[in-house]
């Protein structure tokens, strides 16, 4: 068989295989629509503002309710999260009233 | 009879207005008629090799005219040289520079590939070729565990997979002993019975004294110094 | 078409002759697409799934701050706040957080104070009532972590020391995880007792508007009445957790930033540098007659066959690694960790444009760098190759 014929039909097999990947892609999310529905009446009811993922400290179970400037407050062993951090910049608000 | 190939007071320079600058061919003239066999006799470093490259059509004079079929070819763009070079010659070279990993019957195929034929008609016109050069059963091998006779043959049949009018051969003996040159020769000579047209650059006795010979112009310094 | 064909059999012997190198090469180009595919169908997926369950958060949130702490808010505030125009309902919300040394885990406590409902399974067993007094609803990882059943005692240490134990109504399911994985849902007033809230008070405010795109202004306008709160709206809720997951994403990129560079140094190196060998091949094809678009198109389709190749490679290997495999190898960095972590099924949702821009950045780049050197090998005359 020429190379050419492997190369393109390797080539179309994954084109397929990821078309195929797309469309079920696209087949999964309406089918989890309904229920991310549900989740979203969930968090209307209870009033919930924040996802329940990194339960150790305030500011990280409910970063969109923290203060700005809790770290290493809460959570017996939490160690991670230097404040100030060196790799988010500071906030615009910061660099725009001239802060340094 | 109008000669397939002129060259008119053709000089070629390397390194132009450089200090290393050389000038390996000087004021050549010469005629190729058609379905004869023409030896560029010299010792190494005569300009010979570089006078077969002018006159295939592989670089340009710096000076001078060539005609190739009566057309002048020394100012013809790229893309036509390129063509004329397919439809014309064929070329053996002297280290045969064939393309080391890949097979025989592929090395052969090469010069077709970019025409229009499809790969059926390539192989057929490979396969015939690699039977009259006894090939074939050669025809998957990779080309650098083949003998230098048979990488010879190999060249040879490259270069004539176009159907060339011309074939150009530079040093074709000189990786070959005597037994092989002269199995070359014959070859040639068979070549030479089907009307084709032959250049042979050489300083091989054994190939300018052979019978097949037609014609040859001794090359010394750049210049044609004798033709018999 | 056909003479294309031709030449990209050839190039894929050409490829064949040096396979090892080459098969490394695509081993490496496709592991890195691979992990920068990754990366982003996994930001992407959770960034999406995630706000669009936040849409569903309230619309104003106020908090009372003390000395620049988060403190409990008087219920008398709501009042002041109601009677601003344009503001529907005001509404206290109860909650805080227990620190359960039994387990390491840290819950997050409701107060409940009314009645809800919604469609749809969430929870095994019952929703928990404002009357149910001794009663609780629990997050599916507290029930784990505590192993508890619907009808079991949740045991929790009040602020003297005592316990106190609820009945466990209904354990919310796995599918709302990413809401209520850690969530104790008690009624206000056991709420009350169990950490001795001092009465007239609340954890904070939610406010309802009746034209969303007033809520800034309505913001403001509270922050101004009682300067000692702040209000904090849906839009900055979702915009906290974009550029939470944004940076996230991007760190992981950052560090791997040095693995892509080494990558691209080697794909330079490889595909730019011409040998004596390769330049000599070049001359060979010019004199058996192959025209300078020719030899480009040789190493053209060497080039883009190899990165192809490994660009599907890497986008399918990432999409079965992220999508059916859990981002096993990526999602720690994304997702972070914590004792009680929700289990995370993405859906397969992936942006287009995201994969044509990888492409872009990988399969172009590389053959571009293929073609560029041999541009130059395939314009000079080919009787170089004569003088050996």
């Amino acid at each position: 068989m020429k190379k050419y014929i492997v190369f393109i039909g390797i080539v179309v097999i994954e084109i397929v295989i990821f078309l195929g990947l797309l469309l079920y892609g696209i087949d999964k999310v309406s089918e989890k629509k309904a229920e991310l529905n549900t989740l979203r009446q969930l968090a209307h009811e209870l009033r919930l503002t924040d996802f329940s993922i990194w339960t150790e400290a305030r500011y990280t179970r409910h970063p969109s309710q923290a203060d700005w400037f809790s770290a290493f407050q809460d959570y017996p062993s939490s160690v991670e999260h230097f404040p100030a951090g060196s790799i988010i910049p500071p906030p615009e608000l910061i660099l725009k009233e001239g802060g340094s | 009879m109008e000669p397939l190939i002129r060259v008119e007071g053709v000089s070629k320079c390397f390194n132009r207005g450089r200090p290393n600058e050389i000038w390996p061919v000087r004021e050549v003239s010469l005629e190729i008629y058609p379905n004869e066999v023409v030896v560029l006799k010299g010792p190494s470093g005569s300009g010979k090799t570089t006078l077969l490259g002018l006159i295939g059509c592989m670089s340009r004079p710096t000076a001078g005219k060539i005609l190739v079929k009566g057309m002048d070819v020394a100012k013809l763009p790229e893309r036509f040289l390129t063509e004329i070079r397919r439809k014309t010659f064929g070329f053996i070279f002297q280290q045969f520079n064939l393309i080391k990993g890949i097979t025989v019957k592929e090395n052969i195929m090469l010069p077709l590939y970019p025409t229009p034929l499809g790969f059926k008609e390539i192989s057929q016109t490979v396969n015939t070729l690699m039977k009259t050069l006894s090939l074939e059963h050669r025809a998957d091998f990779r080309v650098e565990i083949l003998s230098g006779g048979e990488q010879q043959r190999v060249a040879i049949a490259r270069a004539l997979v176009n159907n060339p009018d011309i074939l150009m051969a530079d040093e074709p003996t000189a990786h070959l002993d005597s037994k092989l040159s002269k199995d070359l020769l014959e070859i040639l000579n068979t070549l030479k019975s089907k009307g084709k047209t032959i250049v042979i650059a050489t300083h091989d006795p054994l190939v300018f004294e052979s019978n097949i010979v037609d014609r040859v112009y001794e090359v010394r310094d750049g210049s044609i110094r004798a033709s018999s | 078409m056909k003479k294309h064909l031709k030449i990209l059999e050839f190039a894929l012997s050409s490829l064949l002759r040096r396979k090892y190198k080459n098969l490394s090469i695509v081993l490496v180009f496709s592991m890195v697409t691979f992990v920068i595919a990754s990366i982003l169908f996994l930001t992407h997926s959770f960034k999406k799934e995630a706000l669009s369950v936040l849409e569903g958060a309230p619309q104003l949130i106020v908090q009372r701050l003390i000395a620049g702490r988060h403190a409990l808010i008087p219920v008398s505030y709501i009042d002041e706040i109601k009677k601003m125009p344009g503001v529907g309902k005001v509404s206290p919300r109860y909650w805080g957080y227990y620190y359960d040394q039994l387990t390491g885990a840290n819950y997050t406590i409701i107060g409940l104070d009314r009645a809800w409902s919604v469609n749809g399974r969430v929870m095994e067993g019952t929703a928990l009532a404002p009357e149910d007094i001794g009663y609780c609803n629990i997050g599916f990882g507290v029930s784990d972590r505590r192993f508890l059943q619907v009808g079991d005692d949740l045991f929790l240490q009040d602020t003297k020391g005592g316990l106190y134990h609820f009945k466990v109504k209904g354990i919310f399911n796995m599918k709302s995880q990413l809401l209520t994985n850690d969530l104790v849902l008690i009624t206000k007033k056991d709420f009350i007792n169990l950490f001795q809230f001092p009465p007239s008070m609340a954890t904070d405010l939610v406010v309802e508007v009746y034209n969303p795109s007033e809520v800034t202004n309505i913001a403001k306008k509270i922050k101004e009445r009682l300067p000692d709160t702040r209000p904090i709206t849906h839009d900055e809720i979702l915009r906290t957790y974009n550029s939470l997951f944004n940076w996230r994403s991007g760190l992981m990129l950052t560090m791997f930033a040095g693995a892509v560079l080494a990558f691209v140094i080697l794909a330079w190196d490889k595909a730019t540098g011409l040998s004596a060998e390769e330049r000599q091949e070049i001359g060979i094809l010019k004199a058996i007659g192959w025209e300078t678009s020719d030899v480009l198109a040789l190493k053209f389709w060497e080039g883009a066959s190899l990165s192809i190749i490994s660009y599907l490679t890497g986008i399918i290997a990432a999409y079965f690694h992220v999508f059916f495999f859990g981002a096993s190898i990526f999602a720690p960095a994304l997702k972070g960790w914590s004792v009680l972590f929700p289990d995370f099924r993405l859906v397969p949702d992936i942006d287009i444009y995201q994969c044509f821009v990888l492409f872009m950045v990988t399969v172009l780049p590389y053959t571009v760098a293929t073609i560029v050197p041999s541009w130059k090998a395939a314009v000079t005359d080919p009787d170089s190759v004569m003088r050996g």
